[in-house]
């Protein structure tokens, strides 16, 4: 990374710390300030670090030179809530916090991560620094090593930083195999329904889906824009706003259509979070048939399965409940 | 010591406490649980039971409080553990992952906006204060006016309640509000030591009581769930605290059976057409 950063928090070299340390065998990795009783606990006698997973976890290579003021951006960002500008000349810093402080800020970002994970939104690094590690920013690579550590350890959650350029981490889950969670308690989550009704359709479709054909697929669940709804609220919001926010959906103006139409096509998010195979079972399930009764679209899933298993064996599924 | 690859213990841990082990069973069970916020019992059952499918098929599944308290011992290092309560109306038991360390509402902290939060903290003060346990929307909606931050209008803070029932904060009842129990399962703490002279304990759990049956004479009040359990089977029920006849209908105790009975029939008879897809 660019030499800015020397005095500053650098998130894709503590991300690397992160994850160099959840690659080291078990004990205290080396590095650690003097673990606290607690930080000891989790470092005693515990199942190893989960294996093969660990294999393609690198961070991406900092590409500061080539992206346009990157390095300056990620220097001012980092900045944010610091009382002073940061002198070039390195100042003799203030003393180093007790251990205990800094296992009690690798905790508090530990749920701060979680919670921004479980609310889908986005855990960006700047804002990390800004609401928990604070006045401690100049040992944030510590604190973010230790959080790393225990998301994996206890969770079973690697604290990846996904963007370089954008800042944002997110918390992906390090135990295989990992598509069969939906199944489990998926009609505890209306949500996700929703969201899949409208992917099933654009999917069907194959291109977008206009927003008329998207009301009246809703219409038969009783949802309509100008209604409140006592589960979704808002729907129109939800899925024009919330979704798109949340990078599930892209809703977008038809191009040269009067009056102003819109349409909606699949986020980048749900094409990495959600398979085909995943939307021909969804549609199987609702329309009680199989899913081979949409036989264009059965194959494509089957071929992005197939292109999924080659890409990672390890990912392999063998109990998924579409037989192939 | 046990050795890494052993699963989790099935026995009780008695003796002196040390921090159980991990499994990835252990650790699939909590992201689910996080992820989902807050479940009921017969859902975490599920959970649990999904995740020794998943990772332990040979393992027996361990009886859930041992499974619960197995897992909080190591979290308990993290200031954080799975906390059951019941809700306050009906005495079903319900689970949440919550942060102990939290002196604040700061969990709903990222989600809203400064005078958003306010106006939880404005409805919770009312709820808190109330004989009822609920604030009706008229009440919270005139407080609008002495919010902190951007100035909001009655439209805005309705659908901001709103909001706050979608995310399982407050639970409306015919244009009232009262907590919801993930609300109380996480905040708890904090509102104990906010209002330490407003807040309402039962007298038969001594946990925060929000809504509950009081006594007319000795003014103790109880959470219905804990009435029902209390005067299970009784024909007199009579306050425990200053004897005098407890003059309100005694509900029901929760059976887990019979609801799992009644919502199985509910979904064969309900059509495709469910409002919850």
């Amino acid at each position: 990374m660019s030499e800015q950063s020397k005095d500053v928090c650098d998130p894709s070299s503590a991300a690397e710390a992160s994850d160099s340390e959840v690659n080291s065998s078990p004990g205290v990795p080396g590095g650690l300030s003097p673990p606290a009783s607690q930080a000891a606990i989790l470092a005693g006698p515990e199942t190893p670090p989960l294996g093969p997973t660990d294999a393609p976890l690198a961070s991406p290579p900092p590409q500061a030179p080539s992206e346009e003021g990157d390095p300056k951006a990620l220097q001012q960002a980092s900045e944010e809530g610091r009382a002073h500008q940061a002198p070039s000349v390195a100042q003799p810093g203030p003393a180093p916090p007790a251990p205990a402080q800094l296992v009690q800020k690798a905790h508090e970002l530990m749920w701060y991560v979680l919670v921004k994970d479980q609310k889908r939104m986005i855990i960006w690094f700047p804002d990390m620094v800004k609401d928990v590690i604070g006045s401690y920013k100049k040992w944030c690579r510590s604190i973010l090593r230790r959080t790393s550590l225990i998301l994996a350890r206890v969770f079973g959650l690697h604290l990846r930083l996904t963007s370089l350029h954008t800042m944002e981490f997110s918390l992906v889950k390090a135990l295989e195999p990992e598509e069969l969670d939906r199944v489990a308690l998926s009609n505890r989550m209306p949500m996700t329904g929703l969201l899949l009704m409208i992917l099933s359709l654009i999917y069907v479709k194959g291109r977008g889906a206009r927003e008329s054909a998207v009301w009246n697929v809703l219409r038969i669940l009783g949802l309509r824009p100008w209604k409140k709804h006592s589960t979704f609220g808002d729907v129109r919001k939800l899925i024009t706003e919330e979704f798109v926010q949340q990078n599930y959906l892209k809703y977008q103006r038809v191009p040269h259509a009067e009056p102003p139409e819109y349409e909606f096509f699949w986020g980048s998010r749900a094409s990495r979070e959600i398979t085909k195979m995943q939307i021909m079972e969804f549609l199987a399930r609702v329309f009680k048939k199989d899913p081979q009764a949409w036989p264009s679209r059965y194959r494509e899933a089957l071929e992005e399965a197939r292109a999924l298993r080659e890409a990672d064996p390890s990912a392999h599924c063998p109990r998924n409940s579409v037989s192939e | 010591m046990t050795s890494n690859h052993t699963p989790a213990p099935s026995h009780t841990q008695g003796g002196p406490r040390r921090a159980g082990v991990m499994t990835d069973v252990h650790r699939r069970f909590l992201q689910l649980l996080m992820t989902h916020g807050v479940l009921e019992e017969w859902d975490v059952r599920r959970l649990q039971k999904h995740c020794y499918r998943v990772h332990d098929r040979t393992a027996a599944v361990e009886e859930l409080e041992d499974f619960i308290n197995n897992i909080n011992s190591v979290l308990e290092s993290l200031y954080i553990e799975i906390k059951k309560g019941a809700t306050e109306d009906d005495g079903r038991p319900v689970y949440a992952l919550v942060n102990l360390a939290t002196t604040s509402v700061s969990k709903m902290a990222s989600d809203f906006a400064e005078n958003e939060l306010d106006l939880f903290r404005k409805a919770l003060e009312l709820i808190i204060d109330s004989e009822t346990g609920f604030a009706s929307s008229t009440n919270i909606l005139n407080l609008v006016d002495q919010l902190k931050g951007k100035k909001m209008r009655k439209k805005e803070a309705e659908q901001v309640l709103q909001k706050f029932v979608q995310n399982k904060w407050l639970i409306e009842k015919e244009g009232e509000f009262t907590l919801h129990s993930r609300a109380i399962l996480e905040m708890e703490q904090y509102i104990r030591e906010t209002y330490p002279d407003a807040v309402k304990i039962c007298n038969i759990c001594h946990s925060l009581l929000i809504q509950g049956q009081s006594c007319e004479t000795c003014g103790i009040r109880m959470h219905l769930p804990c009435v029902a359990k209390y005067f299970q089977s009784n024909s007199e029920p009579r306050c425990p605290h200053c004897n005098d006849y407890w003059p309100h209908e005694i509900p029901e105790v929760f059976d887990p059976e019979k609801e799992r009975e009644a919502a199985t029939s509910r979904a064969t008879k309900r059509s495709l057409r469910s409002r919850q897809h």
